[in-house]
Formats: C-alpha cells, sequence, structure tokens
C-alpha cells in the first residue's frame, strides 16, 4: 500500500472512538434500508410462493365476481373441452384457539390429484405413515391434515385434536409444506359443513388447453383468472404500501448518508493539514483522493458489513411485523423470515460503499480543491465558514424552489412527490448554516445562563466551527423532523380514523368476523324481526375486479344506514343514500380520485348475470382501503352478484329506546347460541385503532433507528470538536478552567446543537407532516387525511433530542475528564 | 556565466479575500545560482513565506514571473509545478509538518515513494545522517521537536533535490538546537551542492547563509553577505 495511502488509513486506530461511531453511523443507516427491503422482499417472496405452492398446476381458476360458487357449476366444467383438469377448493382462514389464523383449503383429494399432486396424492399415502390415513381423511368428518411445520409447532402428532374457533378437529396426517404459509386440509364435503357453505365452493382451479374458448363459454356471470393474473392482482394490492415501506427505507437511509457525509467531512477537516504537507511534497491530487476514497470506502465495506448483519437481525422483527399488517389490512400471509445468505453481506457492503461514496462526494470535492497554502497554515476554512454558509443557503433555496415545483406539479407520479419531499428534507438541511449564525447571539445568552463562561464559549463554539457543527445539526435535525413529520402525520391519521368511526360505525353490537365467521342469512332475518330493533344491516364486503383492477364492493341495507349513521361526504349529506336505495351505489374517495368517478356518472361491473351498470350517488370519505369501495344495497348486491354470504352484522337501537339493554342482551343470547363472534361498537372501534397501529409500528421503528443514526453524528460531531481542539483546551487550562467547566462546555455544545435542531425540526417536520398528508398520502392511497394539531409527537421529540444530545455528550466528557488535566499548550 | 538556477522578477501578490491588507510582496526581485546558500531575512508579515509559496509553485502570483531552472512556473501547468515539487524540491517547515499518523522512517520514505524510488536502504541512511538511527519507528508525537526538525531534513534530502525550502527551521526549536539544525542542512546542503533557501527573522540564521536578502513589506530591499547581518 501507498504510503500515502496508508498516512489517511492511520487515522482509524489512532482515532478508534470516533471511527467506531463512524462505522456505526454507516451500520445503521445500512441496516434500516437491508432490513426494511428484504422484509418486504420475504413477505412478498413467501406469498408468492404460497400462491405457487397452493396453486400447484393450475393455469387459470374460475369463480363468481363475488361469493362462493354454486356446486352444479362443477358439472359444466366437467363437461368443457376446454378443461383438462379441475379441482373445486374451499379457499378460507381458520382461527386455531390460541389464536392463530392458518389457511384452511377443503379438497377433493382424487380430483386434486392433477392440479396439486404433492397434496393430495403423495402426501395422503406416505407422508401420514398410515395406510388407512386416506381413508380417515375422506370419511372422517373432523379429519384434517395439518403441515408440519405448524404440527410441530403445536406438537400434534396424528391422532392429536386442533382445537379451533369452529370446533375441534382430528389431526389424522401431517404434510410437507414448503410454501411457509400454514396449512390445515380437509376433505371438501366436510370443509363445506364446517363453513356452512353446502352446495357451494369458492372457486374450482383449472388446467385449461383452451383460454379462449373458455372464456366465451364461461365469461357472462364468472370470474377467470390465470395464475399470472392472480398474482399481478396482489402484487398491484400492495403496491403503495410497499411503496411507503421502501420510501420510509430510503428516509432512514437519507439519515445514513447525510452521517456519512458528516463523517467524511470531519475526516477532511482532519487531513486537510496533512493533504496540504502532501501537496507540497509533490503528491498529486489523485493521490490523495484514493487515500480519502480508501478511507472512506473502508469505512463503507465495514460499515456496510455490519449493516447488513444488522439488517438481517431486524428481518426477523419487522418481517412478522409487515405479515401482520398484510394479513390486517389486504390478504392473508404468514411469512417466514428469510434464510441468511452471503448475498445480504454483499448487499450491505454494496450499499455502505454506495452511500459512502455518495455521503464522501462533496466532502472529496472540498478536500480536491483545498489550496495547500491555506491547509499548511491550519484551520482557515472556518474563517469563511459563515460565508460558506450563507453560499450553502443559496443553494438551499434553490433546493427548496425545486421541491415547491416537484410537489405542485400535478397528477405526476408519487416518485415525483417523494421526490418533492426529499428535497424539501435536503434544502431545509442545508440552510442550518445561516440558522446557526442567526441563533447565535440567542444560543450564548441560552447557554450563557446555563452554564456562564463555559455556556458562553460553547455558543461561540457552535458558530465558529460550523463545519463540522452545522453537518451534525443537519443530521440530527432531518431526524427529528422525521420523527415529528411521521408522528404529526400518523396522529392525524389515527384522528381522522377516529372521526370516520364515528361518522360509519353507530351500531350498538357486531356479529360475525369478516374473513373468518359469516353471518348465516337466518340469523340476520331473525333479528331482523325482533320487536323493538332500530335496524340491522346485513354488511357483506368482496373484492371484484373494475376496469381490470382489484376494487371491493360492500353491500349494507341502505334505509338503516342512513337512518343510524352519519357518513362524512365529500358533497352532500345522508340524502345521497336515496339513489341507493334505488339501485345505484355510493362511492368511496379512494375510489373517485382512482378511477376519475365522479357523482352521477356510471359505473360498470360484472355481475354473475353478466356486466351491471350502476348510477354513482355520492362520494364518501374512507379509510378501508385505498383501491376503492362501491357501496350498493343489499337488494343491488343480491341482484347483481347473486351472493347472499353476510360477513358482519350491525345491530342499531334507537338511543331513547327503554328496551335497549334487553335487546342487547337477547341479540347477544342468540349469537352465543349460534356460536357467532360478537363486538361492541367500542370493541369494534378498539380492534380497527389496534389494526392501525400494528400497521404504524413498522414506521415508528424507522423513526427510532433514524434517531439513532444521528445520535451517532451528534456524538461524532462533539468528539471531532474536542480532538480538534486539544490546543485550545491547553489554553482553557492555562487560564484556569477546571476540568469541570470544560465537560459542562462540552455538554453544552451538544445540548445547544441539540435545541438548535429541535427549533428546526418543529418547522420542518410541521411541514414534512403536511406534506405527507397532501401529496404523498392523498397520491399513493387516494384519501383526505385531515390535519390534526397534537402536541404528542412535539414533546416526544423533544425529550429524544434532550436525551440524544446529552447521551451523545457523555462519551466526548468522559474523554475530556480523562485528558484535560494532562493538557498542555503546545503546537504539534 | 551559469543561470540562476531560481529568477523571480518583479513579481506582486495580493489576497483577493483580504481586502484591508496591503499586497503581500510588492514587486520582489531576485536570483539565486546553484549551490547558493540564501537567508531571506525580514520580520513576521515582510512576505518571506509568501514568496517561498509562489517559489515552490503552491501558489499564484498575481503578476511577476518566477523561473526555476530555467522554466517559467505558470508555464508548467499544474502537473508540471507538481513534479518540480516531487523530484526537484524539498522542503522543511517551521513547525516539522511531519505526517502524524507516520513514522519517521516512513515520513522520509514517503519522499522517496513519490519519486518512484522505494529505497528503504536511502531512507534509513538518510535518517542516520542527520542523528536518529535507531529512532526509525518512532511516531512524531514520541520525538522532540529538535528530532522531529531533524525528520524533516532527512525527508527534504532524501530525494537529492536541486532545491531546499526552509521555512522558519528553527523557529520552534530552542538556540542550540536550532544551530544543530542549521548546521546540519547547510553542510548537507553544500555537500551535495543543492541550492538551499530559508526564511527566518533570526539573524543567527544568516551566519550560515552565503547570502542574505532582506525582505520588508513585501519586496527585497537590500543585499549583505551573511556574516554582515550577523554583526
Amino acid at each position: 500500500m501507498k504510503i500515502v495511502t496508508k498516512s489517511f488509513l492511520r487515522y482509524l486506530p489512532r482515532r478508534l472512538s470516533l471511527s467506531l461511531l463512524q462505522l456505526m453511523g454507516v451500520a445503521c443507516g445500512v441496516a434500516a434500508v437491508v432490513g426494511m427491503t428484504m422484509s418486504a422482499i420475504t413477505a412478498l417472496a413467501s406469498f408468492s410462493k404460497a400462491v405457487g405452492f397452493l396453486s400447484g398446476k393450475a393455469t387459470h381458476s374460475v369463480q363468481r365476481p363475488a361469493g362462493p360458487m354454486e356446486e352444479k357449476a362443477l358439472a359444466d366444467l366437467a363437461r368443457d373441452p376446454s378443461v383438462e383438469h379441475f379441482s373445486p377448493v374451499i379457499d378460507r382462514r381458520l382461527r386455531l384457539s390460541n389464536g392463530d389464523l392458518v389457511r384452511f383449503l377443503g379438497i377433493d383429494p382424487f380430483l386434486d390429484r392433477a392440479i396439486r399432486p404433492e397434496i393430495a396424492d403423495a402426501e395422503l399415502k406416505r407422508d401420514t405413515g398410515n395406510p388407512e390415513g386416506a381413508l380417515s381423511f375422506l370419511l372422517g368428518d373432523d379429519a384434517v391434515l395439518v403441515d408440519r411445520e405448524l404440527a410441530q409447532q403445536l406438537k400434534l402428532s396424528s391422532g392429536a385434536i386442533l382445537q379451533t374457533t369452529r370446533g375441534s378437529l382430528r389431526v389424522v396426517g401431517t404434510f410437507a409444506n414448503p410454501s411457509g404459509d400454514p396449512l390445515v386440509l380437509m376433505d371438501i364435503a366436510n370443509a363445506q359443513r364446517l363453513f356452512a357453505l353446502q352446495g357451494f365452493v369458492d372457486r374450482a382451479d383449472l388446467i385449461l388447453t383452451d383460454e379462449l374458448g373458455f372464456r366465451t363459454r364461461w365469461e357472462n356471470g364468472f370470474l377467470i383468472q390465470s395464475g399470472r393474473q392472480r398474482s399481478i392482482i396482489f402484487s398491484a394490492m400492495l403496491g403503495a404500501f410497499r411503496l411507503n415501506l421502501e420510501a420510509l427505507s430510503l428516509l432512514a437511509l437519507f439519515v445514513g448518508v447525510f452521517l456519512i457525509y458528516n463523517t467524511a467531512m470531519f475526516a477532511v477537516v482532519n487531513r486537510r493539514r496533512d493533504s496540504g504537507v502532501l501537496r507540497s511534497l509533490g503528491a498529486r491530487r489523485h493521490e490523495i483522493i484514493v487515500a480519502f476514497l480508501t478511507e472512506i470506502l473502508i469505512l463503507g465495506f465495514i460499515g456496510g458489513a455490519l449493516g447488513g448483519v444488522i439488517g438481517y437481525c431486524l428481518t426477523r422483527f419487522l418481517t412478522a411485523l409487515i405479515g401482520t399488517s398484510i394479513t390486517d389490512l389486504y390478504f392473508f400471509l404468514r411469512p417466514e423470515p428469510s434464510a441468511w445468505s452471503s448475498w445480504i453481506l454483499f448487499a450491505g457492503i454494496g450499499l455502505g460503499c454506495g452511500a459512502s461514496m455518495l455521503g464522501g462526494a462533496l466532502p472529496l470535492w472540498e478536500i480536491v480543491r483545498t489550496d495547500p497554502v491555506k491547509a499548511l497554515s491550519g484551520r482557515v476554512a472556518d474563517r469563511q465558514s459563515g460565508r460558506n454558509a450563507h453560499r450553502t443557503s443559496l443553494a438551499g433555496l434553490l433546493i427548496l424552489a425545486i421541491s415547491v415545483i416537484l410537489l405542485t406539479l400535478p397528477h405526476t407520479h408519487i416518485y415525483v412527490g417523494f421526490a418533492g419531499v426529499f428535497s424539501f428534507l435536503i434544502g431545509a438541511s442545508f440552510l442550518t448554516g445561516t440558522v446557526l449564525v442567526a441563533v447565535h447571539p440567542g444560543l450564548k445568552w441560552l447557554l450563557g445562563r446555563m452554564g456562564r463562561l463555559p455556556g458562553k464559549v460553547a455558543a461561540g463554539n457552535i458558530r465558529q466551527n460550523l463545519g463540522r457543527t452545522a453537518v451534525a445539526v443537519a443530521a440530527f435535525m432531518v431526524a427529528l423532523s422525521m420523527s415529528v413529520g411521521l408522528g404529526a402525520m400518523i396522529g392525524s391519521f389515527r384522528q381522522s380514523l377516529v372521526w370516520w368511526m364515528g361518522s360509519q360505525l353507530q351500531g350498538e353490537l357486531y356479529i360475525g368476523k369478516i374473513g373468518e365467521a359469516d353471518v348465516p342469512e337466518t340469523f340476520y332475518e331473525e333479528v331482523k324481526r325482533m320487536p323493538g330493533l332500530g335496524g340491522a344491516d346485513p354488511y357483506r364486503k368482496v373484492q371484484v375486479l373494475y376496469r381490470g383492477l382489484p376494487v371491493y364492493v360492500a353491500s349494507v341495507d341502505a334505509s338503516v344506514v342512513q337512518r343510524f349513521t352519519h357518513f362524512g361526504w365529500l358533497k352532500g349529506g345522508n340524502e345521497n343514500w336515496e339513489p341507493v336505495k334505488r339501485g345505484g351505489v355510493v362511492i368511496s374517495e379512494s375510489f373517485a380520485r382512482r378511477f376519475k368517478v365522479k357523482s352521477g356518472d356510471t359505473v360498470v361491473l360484472g355481475g354473475a348475470h353478466g356486466p351491471a351498470e350502476l348510477k354513482v350517488g355520492g362520494i364518501f370519505y374512507d379509510y378501508t382501503t385505498e383501491h376503492g369501495l362501491l357501496m350498493m344495497d343489499r337488494s343491488t348486491f343480491l341482484r347483481v352478484f347473486g351472493d347472499h354470504t353476510i360477513n358482519s352484522l350491525a345491530a342499531f337501537i334507537d338511543p331513547d329506546n327503554p328496551r335497549r339493554q334487553e335487546l342487547i342482551q337477547e341479540i347477544k343470547r342468540r349469537a352465543e347460541a349460534r356460536g357467532l363472534p360478537m363486538q361492541t361498537q367500542s370493541q369494534l372501534r378498539a380492534s380497527i385503532l389496534k389494526v392501525f397501529d400494528n400497521t404504524f409500528a413498522v414506521t415508528r421503528s424507522m423513526r427510532a433507528l433514524a434517531i439513532v443514526v444521528a445520535f451517532f453524528g451528534i456524538a461524532g460531531a462533539l468528539l471531532t470538536l474536542f480532538m480538534e481542539r486539544r490546543r485550545d483546551f491547553g489554553i482553557y487550562r492555562s487560564l484556569g478552567f477546571s476540568t469541570g467547566q470544560i465537560a459542562t462546555m462540552t455538554l453544552l455544545e451538544g445540548l445547544g446543537m441539540g435545541v438548535v435542531s429541535y427549533l428546526l425540526s418543529i418547522g420542518v417536520g410541521t411541514i414534512l407532516a403536511i406534506l405527507l398528508i397532501n401529496v404523498i398520502n392523498l397520491r399513493s392511497f387516494n384519501w383526505t387525511i385531515f390535519f390534526y394539531f397534537d402536541l404528542g409527537p412535539y414533546v416526544w421529540t423533544a425529550i429524544t433530542a434532550l436525551v440524544a444530545s446529552l447521551g451523545a455528550a457523555a462519551y466526548p466528557i468522559w474523554k475530556v475528564c480523562r485528558t484535560y488535566p494532562q493538557m498542555q499548550i503546545r503546537e504539534e | 556565466m551559469a543561470e540562476p538556477v531560481i529568477r523571480v522578477v518583479d513579481l506582486w501578490k495580493d489576497y483577493a479575500d483580504d481586502l484591508t491588507n496591503a499586497p503581500a510582496l510588492r514587486g520582489s526581485s531576485l536570483e539565486i545560482d546553484v549551490g547558493e546558500i540564501i537567508a531571506l531575512y525580514g520580520k513576521s508579515g515582510s512576505g518571506k513565506s509568501t514568496l517561498f509559496n509562489l517559489i515552490a509553485g503552491l501558489d499564484h502570483p498575481t503578476k511577476g514571473c518566477i523561473e526555476v531552472e530555467g522554466q517559467d512556473l505558470e508555464l508548467l501547468g499544474e502537473r508540471g509545478r507538481t513534479n518540480l515539487r516531487r523530484f526537484r524540491l524539498g522542503f522543511v517547515f517551521q513547525f516539522f509538518n511531519l505526517l502524524p499518523t507516520l513514522t519517521a522512517f516512513e515520513n522520509v520514505f514517503l519522499s522517496l515513494e513519490l519519486v518512484a524510488r522505494p529505497d528503504t536502504e536511502m531512507a534509513s541512511s538518510a535518517l542516520r545522517e542527520v542523528g536518529l538511527a535507531g529512532k526509525e519507528h518512532r511516531y512524531p508525537n514520541e520525538l522532540s521537536g529538535g528530532e522531529q526538525q531533524r525528520v524533516a531534513i532527512a525527508r527534504a534530502i532524501v530525494k537529492r533535490p536541486s532545491i531546499i525550502l526552509a521555512d522558519e527551521p528553527t523557529g520552534n526549536l530552542d538556540t542550540a538546537t536550532g544551530n544543530q539544525i542549521l548546521d546540519l542542512l547547510t553542510r548537507r546542503c553544500r555537500e551535495s551542492r543543492t541550492t538551499l533557501i530559508m526564511a527566518t527573522h533570526a539573524p543567527l540564521t544568516c551566519h550560515y547563509a552565503d547570502r542574505v536578502l532582506k525582505m520588508v513589506d513585501g519586496v527585497v530591499v537590500e543585499e549583505t553577505p551573511g556574516e554582515a547581518v550577523v554583526r
């Protein structure tokens, strides 16, 4: 290795504590991206694997546009010339007594042999190890096969009882399931009984020889999808969710890059004199560039590798969180964290080196254009730091102007919105130098009051060393702004959701649970007839395709809903239900924005009897799905889809009804008698808020990580300031400053930077929240979140800033206490 | 008559970012021959270091011309000036300017590596010549001021440059050590016929010079033999 490079690299072990801080900063930034991206990829890969395994050799599937398909259609399928093989399926979720949800498949083992031979054939015969296994599976009313991993997890063996909310099931064997998606199999006839679906199946999986011919005969009233189409639709459903996860991880990396820039800038300051010496000895610029690049790439390499490992550990935690959110919001998914691969290490190293190059680019430029004469004369650059700060601020204002243009461009892709938000953060961070100059008198007063002379010196140090302090404050400000901005956005979203629940969820009791326990139609009729009851709303929500994209259709009793709820309408009031009663629909804001449909327009949906034209009567605020929701009266729904399923039943009672409690108890008793799950209004609202909070658990973890990354930035800045000012400390000592006063000075420097960062983050974070609400959420999810001011995020962030800045000062203070008493005035 | 190794004609230097002060150099001119030992004598702020930086090609003059070994520095370009420093010039600074992360040996070896002659024996021999045998593996902070300046001299002489520029070489040393350093530096230069220019504000340094150029307010005002200044 060249001596020039060696002279730079020796700084790494010489200033080990600073190197470790830099390393941890890079590692945390990389860990955030690796953890988040891998978790999202793992969740989707797990989903694709499950879909692939469950689809088997099927080329297509056929089902009703909404709800189960009549069993009699199977006879026609058997006769169809294009159908080589078919297999009817009941595809549901089953809740185990321990609360876990598993996928449940009801299949015909004989018909299914051609579609999923692994399940239907091989496993039945071999894996059960029981020659009577196949027979008992077919004949036992409660016989199920459980996938091997689930069986191991629940300690189930052949003959054991699997307790579920639908009763006890007898395990007759296990089978290998490579998808990682917990799976329980039952004979289809028994499954129909278990789910009260006699005469119906959910779909039929097909192997087609002639797709076109089949479509011609079956298109009317049925939904035919190829395996690829189904995958595309499921992926499309996760599009916005995934995009937001990626954006979050990019935000964390953004802070990480800032930190690298921060630390690389420190390195430049440290190496400035050395580079001047080297230039005077005849070293060429490129030799210094190579030396500097080698140094930051080594940090990027080791930090990236470490970040890869930490990110992998993070994946194990985040994958479960993301899986839960996807299950709550979209479709059933139980992803397994991916296995360790050396590619994770390579990805981490690549990211670490890439981020280091990005973060090191400006500092590198700084070192390249350093005037050797000035470099040799010492810390000349700082004399110009005020001027540089103003120049940087002008660049910041330019970037802010670009961000305004990006954010106000109409109808652009969401990526443009993200670019606008990132530009805003970059632009704002460029202003920190000027802000530090501007607030210096105030800071001097504040720190002077807190620490007298050391406080005033601390304020001066922050002002004088803008090269270091402005970048550290910028990184910390961005992290704190993320905390304020995401906190305020989540808080506003939560408040909007509470408002939405107050407007729509007015029922006394909610019986049944979507996707788990449907409500028998007879029960609905029974409740509806109960004397004194205000109304019963039979709710059904089902996914259909509109213009080839997944949307949801919900059926309600329009009269009951009109009387008992107060939907939030974009225009008008509850009179919007009148057209619904006459066969029209109302649509959610997300549907209206996504498909650019207005009140009075007509939408066409594929129904059980062909296309149905439905007139839009109004648009309502809704946060249940970003894909769009059409709501229609049950009579219209039955006419269009012929689906009698009821997912949940809401019971409404007039508030002044004297028999209110009695009626509630009576409905509860009847629901209990049928084994139907129930929730009161407050329980339902609480469970929705729980789903909401779970969904944002990932966001919160990213917020925390950004703070950790910035913490290393502040600690690094303080440590660098301490190291650079050893000579100054000698002077302080000769003037009679005590160790305690120097420690106070260091502490107040940290606090001063924390205070300025926090004050900046109040403004920047609030604007970030408004941008997230009005640009990002609106463009990704097509719904309006109302901004609610809440002091919570600001207080939390203030506490975080205080703790982080004081914590960051701890190590430099320890160094001060250890070394200050021995410091002398000396040049070298 | 032989060509001068350094020729400076009507040199001006005005720092653009320093509007409050007068120009650092105001029309300095001088000629120095091969093997001469020159003391550039003047008070702090007289323009000695500025002249040094300009002769080394580290900075650009506002006006005027500098020729080193017959080559106009402005015409050499950045690469040419770097090569000049690398192969033809040696530097000795007041504050030594050793790289703190390299040992004494590595600081000297660095010079050889830059001229593509990475000969470890030459580096060790240069350190022996300046009296630092046995201290090769010490870092600068493990050496005294005098020893650090000896390393700096070894670093300058090891590549056998034609000119050595020494900026206040004894400014950070006590008198006895300063004398030792000047004795060593001038002896080595006389032996190898290396031109040595020492910027100094100490009359004692002039004692070692063949010629003393006195600088006042950015101009070379008088030229005297070395002995004359000491008297």
